[in-house]
């Protein structure tokens, strides 16, 4: 087990917020979607665990290689 | 009377040769989970076409009898062999010898000029590079008795330099790389190198303690994750010695030997009128939605055919070799799960991949999505600008024929450098297009923010502006009006393209030779 930071690939804000700490996830899950140029840009995770942490809420300003979440897996 | 004896000489000192660094040394580098530089070559080439030379040279001590008493081999392995029956110059350091450093020798075998860059510049045929040298050694000054100059006689990247314009020139990074050796994998065509096992930089992390006092792993300082991902200094990355040999091999499958001939056209079991229904609804009817933008070019091009250069850095644009009918194609495709914007980065992946594409007569085939240049202030510290600017003048000076399918969005600046208006280059669009040179939302308050402001409901008089001028957008009235060549059904963009790819192979035909250009790029 290791934890795993995902980060935000770019600038913009927490558009939704798609998972909470405690869920199971899969690689290629959406954790979080980032609001940035108009579109609504998914952070997915390449890696299956369990979410650990949610560090964003809804409008949040996040910058490039922000970490947004970490997960166990 | 025969020369037998010296015959089984020479026999003798080749297995010697063999031997690399000796059995400890090579037993210690495959502990590491690394290959030697014989058995990496073996892999790289077709079966037993390696025909090596200068396998002689090396450093030998003579007993008073004048006979051989010890022999060390030069630390670089080279010589002409084939990949898919086309002949290529291949070499590297070894490694198991004082690390791959330079011996000496009376004419250079390679690493840095010396002969195997003139097999590829005088026969006009690709050079691999397989670099796993440390570079420079202060040793050397002890040897010759003073310090030279850098850059000057047999150290010096002219050669190099000379073949980037004539032959493909690849570089894989096998090892841990610092110096000369790290210079000279990035004068390629293209580069990789294997994640866990290389790693390359300027200095290691030795002389960067010794200057700023902080303790870094060679992993950290120069590793798949900053040299390749980050970075960009470093464009593929393989998960095992195997796969960049497979990586390798491919990456040149869709190369001419040289800059004289036309990339090599593979036979296509891919019917070129395959309609994929899937087209027809990839792209979400909402336009600040995602979707698989590598999926979208599996669809159209010949089956399993995209390999992608720089996957894992710019990933807001993917660029990548492909077939369609067998014939090579350039793709650049803004990847919407980034917002297909130009950042900086994904900026200076296409320009460089663009440039690639032109030298070796690959047309180029844009696949377009792109809102616009990543704005704020740290895309302008970082030049986005420039870059994308520069970009945009190195696609305007390309050769080979572009097309461009519009897939949703083309806007402003940056959407002008997926567009090639130079003789009949041309566009196709999908009914999901919208252009202009900045999208509807936020440009309207921009442009007739007096009108809104006095009007008395200001929101329901934007969202009136609005409404007519989105209906001006649809891409109907642009295609009536001829500004866009075609308005196609998604399904069809394979057999359309596929059918523009084979004809225009006179045009590749009647340009080959080295691309001259002048200008100073911004």
């Amino acid at each position: 087990m290791a934890s795993i930071d995902i980060k935000s690939e770019i600038t913009g804000t927490v558009w939704q917020v798609k998972a909470k700490p405690g869920d199971k996830v899969e690689s290629g899950d959406t954790l979080i979607v980032i609001e940035s140029m108009k579109m609504e840009i998914p952070v997915i995770t390449e890696d299956a665990g369990t979410v650990t942490e949610i560090r964003v809420k809804a409008k949040d300003p996040v910058a490039e290689g922000q970490v947004v979440a970490v997960i166990e897996g | 009377m025969s020369w037998l004896p010296e015959i089984e000489e020479i026999h003798r000192r080749r297995r010697l040769a063999e031997q690399c660094g000796g059995a400890e040394a090579v037993a210690r580098h495959h502990a590491g989970g690394k290959l030697t530089v014989r058995e990496r070559i073996d892999r790289v080439l077709d079966p037993g076409s390696f025909r090596e030379v200068g396998k002689l040279a090396g450093r030998a001590s003579y007993g008073r009898d004048g006979k051989l008493a010890a022999f060390e081999p030069a630390p670089y392995v080279m010589g002409l062999g084939r990949i898919d029956r086309r002949p290529v110059a291949i070499g590297g350091e070894d490694y198991t010898i004082r690390a791959g450093t330079g011996f000496g020798s009376d004419r250079r075998k390679g690493g840095q000029g010396g002969f195997i860059e003139d097999l590829a510049w005088d026969y006009r045929i690709p050079l691999i590079n397989l670099v796993d040298g440390t570079g420079g050694t202060v040793n050397t000054a002890k040897r010759k008795g003073y310090t030279v100059v850098p850059g000057y006689g047999q150290d010096g990247f002219e050669r190099s330099v000379d073949l980037m314009g004539i032959v493909p020139v690849v570089s894989a990074v096998m090892g841990t790389t610092a110096g000369g050796p790290s210079a000279r994998a990035l004068l390629c065509h293209w580069s990789i190198m294997v994640r866990g096992q290389s790693q390359i930089f300027a200095a290691g992390p030795p002389v960067v303690e010794r200057a700023f006092g902080t303790k870094v792993t060679k992993e950290e300082l120069g590793g798949a994750k900053i040299s390749a991902d980050t970075a960009g200094t470093i464009d593929n990355v393989a998960e095992s010695e195997e796969d960049c040999f497979r990586q390798i091999r491919r990456f040149l499958s869709y190369l001419p030997q040289n800059v004289w001939e036309l990339p090599p056209q593979v036979a296509c079991d891919d019917p070129v009128d395959r309609c994929e229904g899937a087209l027809a609804s990839i792209v979400p009817r909402s336009n600040r939605q995602a979707y698989n933008m590598r999926r979208l070019i599996d669809l159209v091009v010949d089956r399993d055919s995209l390999f992608e250069i720089q996957g894992t850095f710019g990933r807001a644009v993917i660029t990548g070799l492909a077939r369609m009918g067998g014939r090579v194609v350039g793709i650049i495709a803004n990847n919407p799960m980034f917002g297909g914007i130009m950042d900086y980065k994904a900026a200076r992946k296409q320009a460089h991949f663009v440039e690639l594409a032109d030298m070796f007569n690959v047309p180029l085939v844009f696949f377009a999505d792109i809102p616009g240049f990543m704005i704020g202030p740290e895309s302008e510290a970082n030049a986005v600008l420039r870059e994308g600017v520069r970009a945009r003048y190195v696609g305007l000076q390309v050769g080979v024929p572009v097309f461009t399918v519009i897939v949703r969005k083309c806007y402003g600046m940056a959407g002008g450098g997926v567009i090639d208006r130079r003789g009949l280059n041309f566009k196709i669009a999908w009914p999901s297009a919208e252009w202009g040179s900045l999208p509807l939302e936020g440009g309207v308050k921009a442009a007739y923010r007096r009108e809104i402001e006095s009007a008395p409901d200001p929101a329901r008089r934007e969202r009136e502006i609005e409404e007519e001028l989105r209906q001006l957008a649809s891409p109907f009235r642009t295609a009536e009006a001829f500004a866009v060549e075609d308005l196609i059904d998604p399904r069809e963009t394979r057999p359309y393209l596929c059918q523009f790819i084979e004809a225009l192979q006179p045009r590749l035909k009647s340009q080959p030779g080295p691309r001259l250009k002048a200008g100073v790029r911004p």
